[in-house]
């Protein structure tokens, strides 16, 4: 019994989606009815059903990266992207800058690439202060937690890729294995 | 605090699409992993949960909201 990584990209995707409905609904209940309503309590409820369903397929996802799957790249890639990083000092602005021009800053001076998680997360917490007028540990919570679903999603899309068409990356082609079809087995 | 109907009919109209959204999970991961299956059970019972939230909702009665509470705490 396995699961074949085109599954697990879906699942993770319908459940990232789900549950960013689940918890916008959860705090619409909450705050027209009050958050011990009896129907914010089950929207909570759902919301935290379909967290932890998440968190668990991501789990058996990462669980199963293939170590010698010919992936040296992507793989190093993901444990780079989710090590913790010291950029240099960000220098605050007084001024609200177009989003791009924010991520491209901040990218600039924390010396990475734009599309770099860290750069669109801060870049989505400033979108969300503007927005709304505050922000909330959970809300900055949930953005990062939208960022790393995101991010293993576009992982395992590229691994799909490599694996599937990988005469298109012939500069990794040499340095990994020959590619091989990976399942993840129970 | 209160709602009204056309906001109750927006939310349950959401809440039975992220039903309808998440409603083969449990058989993408019993088809693949076997009914016994931690993710799979897990993934039977997150689906209960939004069925019972949809359920609810369909079932909320507005006219039986308390008005003068929530109107007092002003919020």
């Amino acid at each position: 019994m396995y699961i074949p990584e085109a599954d697990i990209e879906r699942l993770i995707r319908v459940l990232s989606e789900a549950r960013s409905r689940a918890t916008e609904l959860a705090a619409s209940i909450s705050a027209r009815l009050g958050k011990d309503h009896h129907l914010a309590e089950l929207a909570y409820a759902a919301s935290s059903n379909i967290e932890n369903m998440l968190r668990e397929v991501q789990a058996t996802a990462v669980e199963h990266l293939d170590p010698g799957g010919g992936l040296v790249e992507l793989q190093g890639a993901l444990e780079t992207e989710t090590q913790p990083i010291n950029p240099t000092a960000l220098s605050p602005s007084d001024q609200m800058p177009t989003e791009v021009q924010t991520m491209a800053s901040i990218a600039a001076e924390a010396r990475l690439e734009p599309e770099h998680w860290l750069p669109m997360f801060v870049n989505d917490l400033i979108s969300r202060l503007g927005s709304s007028g505050g922000i909330t540990f959970e809300v900055a919570e949930r953005l990062l937690q939208q960022r790393k679903d995101d991010f293993l999603r576009d992982f395992l899309i590229a691994r799909r890729m490599y694996r599937t068409y990988p005469q298109l990356f012939p500069e990794i082609q040499g340095e990994a294995g020959p590619p091989s079809r990976e399942t993840i087995s129970q | 605090m209160t709602i009204d109907a056309r906001e109750l009919n927006e939310l349950t109209r959401k809440a039975t699409e992220l039903m309808s959204e998440t409603s083969d999970v449990p058989t993408i991961l019993r088809n693949r992993l076997g009914d016994q299956h931690e993710l799979a059970k897990a993934a039977e019972q997150m689906l209960g949960s939004i069925k019972d939230f949809v359920q609810e909702l369909r079932c909320f009665d507005i006219s039986g909201q308390s008005f003068g509470a929530d109107t007092f705490e002003g919020s």
